[in-house]
């Protein structure tokens, strides 16, 4: 029985007569193979080209790949979606490299969200390249570049593979040093749109704001092409991230595989408090199952904390062998070295199991899975489709497991197959009005190049924020133009990745003459997962953090052996600063503006593995973070007969339950969006709920809330009546310490809200 | 009032673009700054050209004119003696050639966003030295003040402290966003003192500031100097308020680092072609090291040998350690060995881990005598366990490779 090989068909015949699997499995569907749609080969396709796709047997192009390269060479930006695994990145090798054989000065730029992406790419396209047998150079230009090289990937490089944060601080501050790249620019490859959104999508749009100022500079104006994963609104994001217009490819031409997909729901342990089993025990289990048939897989988890601890309790499947890797963990905060050889254990079948985060989302090459499971809902059904492409590439067979968490949306997922597998997609936002993302930016593109008194930037009037930046010194105005003068060096303050603009080091101080840097993290999540006392992991070991130095952002860490691990808390003081949009009704009012909000770390506990038990807590002392953001907020009246301790638990029921809902609509993280009740307002003395936005400056999505609050109120009433909890579990209302009518209570303060506005 | 509360109400004067891009104009010479008049009687001329205006500011200096320790005419002294030389160096100059010293001062250190504001050039002419300082009017007449620089214009041997890395770099960036105006820019042979200075004081001096160099080794320190760092405030204090007294001392400190240059450079030839010794062993065996890298084996043996023969035992080991390097590549191996060992108590841990693993390699193999073999090869074994310059996994390769000698000697000694 033990460490037999089967295939994903065998094992699924198997798991069809496993009883204890079976009442678990809420739904079993399987996608059908569909098979592809091909298109001939342009005319003008260079000969070489033609020849190296032939010698990877290559005849015919998919539709997608075929209209992607005539939108190119007609001279329209373009974005295409394209799913896992369908020759994606052919639709823009291939008219990159047509346009640089028929003008050996052309140049492009390829932008990827992270450096592994773009070493990634950089491996393909040579290959491609030596195939043609052709003298075109591309490379990579980042972090990690060698000074000696640097020089000639400015001065010759025809493709440069980046990413944001290098065009950003690295090339478009020294733009002077790259003037061949910008002079003949035709192109630039914008990959994995989706990625693009919230805040660090909202610092790239501008980033390329930037861009497109340089090349207009030196007289180029490229083309954009964008590949995205499905999402509701893949041509208004390309279009609202680049400021160009787009045109749109939706229909992939490529040939998929028979997925099957199970839709896994932990059993109930508690019935009255509907508390179910922990998903991470599940997969666990499901994973052992998997290794044990020896098919490799790849297992998601959403936080870091936990992909640490799914690694922990696998790892002793391996544990009585010697130097066994077949079972890894892989997540940002990893250094690359790390990482590299991760991606390699996967390729060449070494690691059977890697659990991630979603770093693995993303196209790096990994080869080919047999199985996926997701511990939780991604958050976004892009992610999710992503997920699951990563298993049964190349038309095989593929077996994806969904393991529902108890939250709202997960039992909501895991309920309603269709929302996953038929549904419209999420919309992805940015924010390029966001003032102090701008302001950042405008600061970047004064330092590149002076505004003149008549000059925009972007779609924007920027002379009176020109004007704000001379009071404050970093700008002088002659008679006709605005120059930066100052010495910093702006693009260094910062940070496209996060709101807070620091990242805490991470320093492993076990061996005292061996202190090393494992690792960094924002600033915001170090509040609650670096604090002092904090249980880290990294790669399944367990760190204690025994010094955080805040001033300086360095947690020092020390390797240990114990049986629980540290979940933090943070309290939340809001105040509203302007009133921008409201609708009033006769005893309600919707409004969105701008607030400020307080974060405190409060008080950290530790729970044991395994049961899950609380087993002590403390204090977290790290200074409050200020930060002002956008957000909704719905004020009522208190209902007759109501006493106030009726209302703060009715309340705090319906914003975790509403909270749950918004990224239905809303491509966001749970985390990006935070709804906070208050009793009685201090604005107006009503009970009131807050929807903002979690980061500095906000990212649209409160926003966007504003417009849409009926259909996610009318949502959440339907799904906490329809929860077969008794009396709230934190499947719908989030978990309830006593009895006492409080789903009755939701309901009944959404639906006023809802008669209200509906 | 807190900076996000400004940015909040700005926002409200966000506007979106109405109108589609407008074509770009030709050149149209910038307007004057208000304060020619403040500036020109802070000391500076105002010049125009047909790219705008500018300042400039000359001074004449006698070939006897005295800076520190050194007349400036010595320059064509020590021109004389590379003439004399056998052989290539890179710091060599003839007569032929038209030399300008040249220093800038900026408003940052990187990046596009800052402004060279202040171009010094000392020039050498054949019977005085003429110092010519341009100053950047302001931002927006850049293209006359890198005009005037005639960069564009001659070929000229560019002598600078740190220039490679800084100046000319910065030059070049501030000419390419100027490049629609100007003439291109001539790459001229550049001369950097800043990289001989590292070369011949490393170890010797432990800051290699010019201010540093010219107190210690040229004789010269100054008075009422103001530091550099300061020079980017000083600048935009004087394009805001119109003042430029402040400016003039900016002016004055970019004059005596180029004087210094001058004398630097006067300075540093004699060291490197005259062996009287005035210095300390080091900066000799920095020399003799320098020679050896640029592949002057003569040289570098002849100064290092000087060295080894007129200081003290405690100061000679580096230069019997580069010497025993020098020796072995002739294929010297006595010498050779002779000198690693005279070397070895006098060197540093790493230089005496390279020591032992020649001479256990010299013993071992040129002269089959095993047991000095074996005897140091104990010691760098001992050496690399205790060393705490390396990396854990350095050291455990190193420690492997010497254990591997061990047993193949030890080996070699059962067979005997």
């Amino acid at each position: 029985m033990f460490n037999k090989k089967r295939s994903i068909d065998d094992l699924l015949t198997e798991w069809r007569f496993d009883e204890e699997l079976k009442q678990n499995i809420l739904h079993w569907h399987t996608l059908e193979a569909r098979a592809a749609k091909y298109a001939s080969f342009p005319e003008e396709l260079h000969p070489s080209i033609k020849k190296a796709l032939e010698a990877r047997g290559i005849k015919q192009l998919y539709t997608h790949q075929r209209q992607a390269f005539d939108y190119a060479i007609n001279g329209n930006s373009f974005t295409a979606v394209t799913p896992t695994a369908s020759g994606k990145s052919l639709c823009y090798h291939l008219p990159v490299l047509q346009k640089i054989l028929e003008d050996k000065s052309s140049r492009a730029i390829y932008l990827f969200p992270t450096k592994a992406l773009a070493q990634d790419q950089k491996s393909d396209i040579n290959e491609l390249i030596e195939e043609m047998g052709e003298e075109i150079l591309s490379y990579t230009y980042d972090g990690d570049t060698a000074p000696a090289i640097r020089q000639k990937i400015r001065k010759a490089g025809h493709i440069v593979m980046t990413n944001p944060d290098m065009l950003h601080s690295g090339i478009l501050p020294h733009h002077t040093k790259w003037v061949s790249l910008f002079e003949n620019l035709k192109y630039i490859v914008i990959d994995e749109l989706h990625t693009y959104k919230g805040v660090f999508g909202s610092h790239v749009s501008h980033v390329i704001r930037r861009l497109k100022r340089i090349c207009a500079f030196y007289g180029s104006d490229p083309i954009f092409i964008c590949t995205s994963a499905t999402i509701k609104n893949p041509k208004e994001l390309a279009e609202k991230l680049t400021n160009t217009h787009h045109q749109l490819i939706a229909d992939s031409g490529a040939p998929v595989g028979k997925k099957t997909f199970l839709f896994y729901n932990p059993p109930i342990v508690h019935p009255t408090f509907g508390v179910r089993r922990s998903s991470v025990l599940e997969v666990r289990d499901l994973a052992t199952r998997l290794y044990e048939a020896g098919i490799q897989s790849i297992v998601f988890a959403k936080s870091r904390v936990r992909v640490e601890m799914l690694v922990t309790y696998l790892k002793s499947l391996t544990k009585n062998k010697i130097q066994d890797e077949s079972i890894r963990g892989y997540r940002g905060g990893y250094l690359p070295t790390e990482r590299r050889k991760i991606e390699k254990g996967l390729r060449d079948g070494t690691i059977q199991i890697v659990v991630s985060t979603n770093a693995l989302e993303l196209g790096v090459d990994i080869g080919q899975l047999q199985a996926c499971i997701m511990t939780g809902y991604p958050g976004n059904i892009a992610s999710a489709w992503q997920q699951a492409g990563r298993a049964g590439r190349r038309q095989d067979s593929a077996l994806i497991i969904y393991v529902a968490n108890s939250t709202a949306l997960d039992q909501y997922v895991v309920n309603h197959p269709t929302y996953l597998l038929g549904s419209s997609p999420e919309e992805a936002l940015v924010n390029p009005e966001n003032i102090l993302i701008l302001m950042d930016h405008l600061k970047c593109a004064a330092f590149e190049l002076p505004f003149s008194i008549t000059d925009t930037y972007g779609e924007f009037e920027v002379q009176e924020l020109l004007e704000f930046l001379q009071d404050e010194g970093v700008l002088v105005k002659t008679s006709a133009t605005w120059y930066w003068m100052n010495e910093r060096f702006p693009a260094h303050e910062i940070s496209l990745r996060s709101a807070a603009q620091e990242n805490v080091v991470i320093i492993d101080q076990t061996i005292p003459a061996g202190t090393k840097v494992i690792g960094e993290m924002d600033t915001y999540s170090a509040m609650t997962l670096l604090h002092e006392e904090a249980i880290y992991l990294h790669q399944g070991t367990q760190f204690q953090v025994e010094i955080l130095d805040w001033e300086e952002k360095k947690a020092y860490v020390r390797e240990v052996d114990v049986d629980y691990f540290t979940d933090a808390n943070l309290a939340v003081e809001l105040k509203i600063l302007n009133e921008d949009k409201s609708d009033v009704y006769n005893s309600a009012t919707v409004s969105y503006g701008d607030i400020s909000i307080l974060a405190i770390p409060t008080i950290f506990k530790k729970i044991r593995f395994q049961t899950h038990e609380n087993i002590g807590s403390g204090k977290i002392h790290i200074p409050p973070l200020e930060m002002h953001t956008n957000a909704t907020w719905m004020s009522f009246n208190l209902p007759e007969n109501w006493s106030e301790e009726m209302l703060t638990d009715a309340l705090t029921g319906a914003a975790y339950a509403v909270g749950s809902f918004i990224p239905l609509y809303i491509q966001c993280d749970r985390s990006d969006l935070s709804v906070v009740p208050q009793v009685k307002s201090t604005h107006n003395d009503k009970p009131t709920l807050f929807i903002y936005d979690s980061y500095p400056g906000g990212i649209g999505l409160a926003e966007r809330v504003y417009d849409i609050i009926g259909p996610i109120l009318k949502e959440t009433i339907g799904h906490v009546r329809n929860c077969p909890c008794k009396d709230g579990c934190p499947s719908c209302i989030g978990a309830q310490d006593s009895l006492n009518e409080s789903k009755e209570k939701v309901i009944k303060v959404l639906s006023i809200l809802l008669n209200e506005i509906g | 009032m807190s900076y996000e509360n400004k940015m909040l109400q700005l926002k409200q004067k966000l506007g979106k673009k109405k109108e589609q891009p407008k074509e770009t104009p030709s050149f149209r010479k910038p307007e004057k700054p208000f304060y020619l008049k403040d500036w020109e009687s802070a000391g500076l001329t105002v010049m125009e050209n047909e790219l705008g205006v500018l300042f400039k500011r000359e001074v004449t200096y006698p070939l006897d004119y005295q800076h520190g320790s050194y007349r400036l005419g010595l320059l064509y002294d020590a021109i004389g003696k590379w003439g004399n030389t056998a052989f290539e160096h890179p710091y060599a100059m003839d007569f032929d050639e038209s030399i300008v010293f040249f220093d800038t001062e900026t408003t940052g250190l990187k990046g596009v966003g800052t402004n060279i504001f202040l171009l010094g050039l000392l020039e050498a002419l054949e019977d005085r030295f003429v110092l010519t300082q341009y100053v950047l009017a302001d931002p927006a007449n850049e293209a006359a003040f890198l005009f005037e620089s005639k960069f564009w214009q001659h070929a000229r041997t560019v002598v600078t402290y740190n220039g490679k890395s800084f100046d000319w770099p910065q030059l070049e960036t501030r000419w390419t966003l100027n490049q629609h105006v100007l003439p291109k820019l001539r790459s001229q042979k550049q001369i950097d003192l800043l990289h001989s200075s590292k070369r011949i004081w490393k170890n010797n001096l432990e800051r290699m500031k010019l201010t540093k160099v010219e107190e210690e080794k040229l004789g010269f320190s100054r008075q009422g100097d103001i530091p550099g760092f300061l020079a980017p405030i000083i600048y935009m204090d004087a394009i805001k308020s119109g003042n430029a007294d402040a400016l003039m001392k900016v002016l004055y400190h970019n004059e005596w680092d180029l004087l210094s240059l001058v004398t630097l450079y006067i300075h540093s030839t004699n060291l490197l072609l005259e062996h009287e010794l005035d210095e300390s062993a080091t900066t000799y065996t920095n020399i003799g090291k320098w020679y050896g890298d640029l592949k002057h084996a003569q040289q570098s043996e002849q100064v290092l040998t000087s060295v080894t023969t007129n200081f003290d035992d405690d100061n000679t080991g580096l230069a019997h350690y580069y010497l025993a390097l020098q020796q072995k590549r002739d294929g010297s191996y006595n010498e050779a060995a002779e000198s690693f060992e005279k070397a070895l108590l006098f060197i540093g841990k790493r230089e005496k881990l390279k020591a032992l693993e020649q001479l256990a390699i010299v013993y071992e193999h040129r002269f089959k005598n095993y047991e000095k073999a074996l005897n140091y090869t104990k010691q760098g074994l001992n050496l690399t366990k205790s060393n705490q310059f390396m990396k854990k996994e350095q050291t455990d390769k190193l420690y492997d490779k010497w254990l591997k000698r061990l047993t193949r000697i030890e080996m070699k000694l059962i067979r005997r």
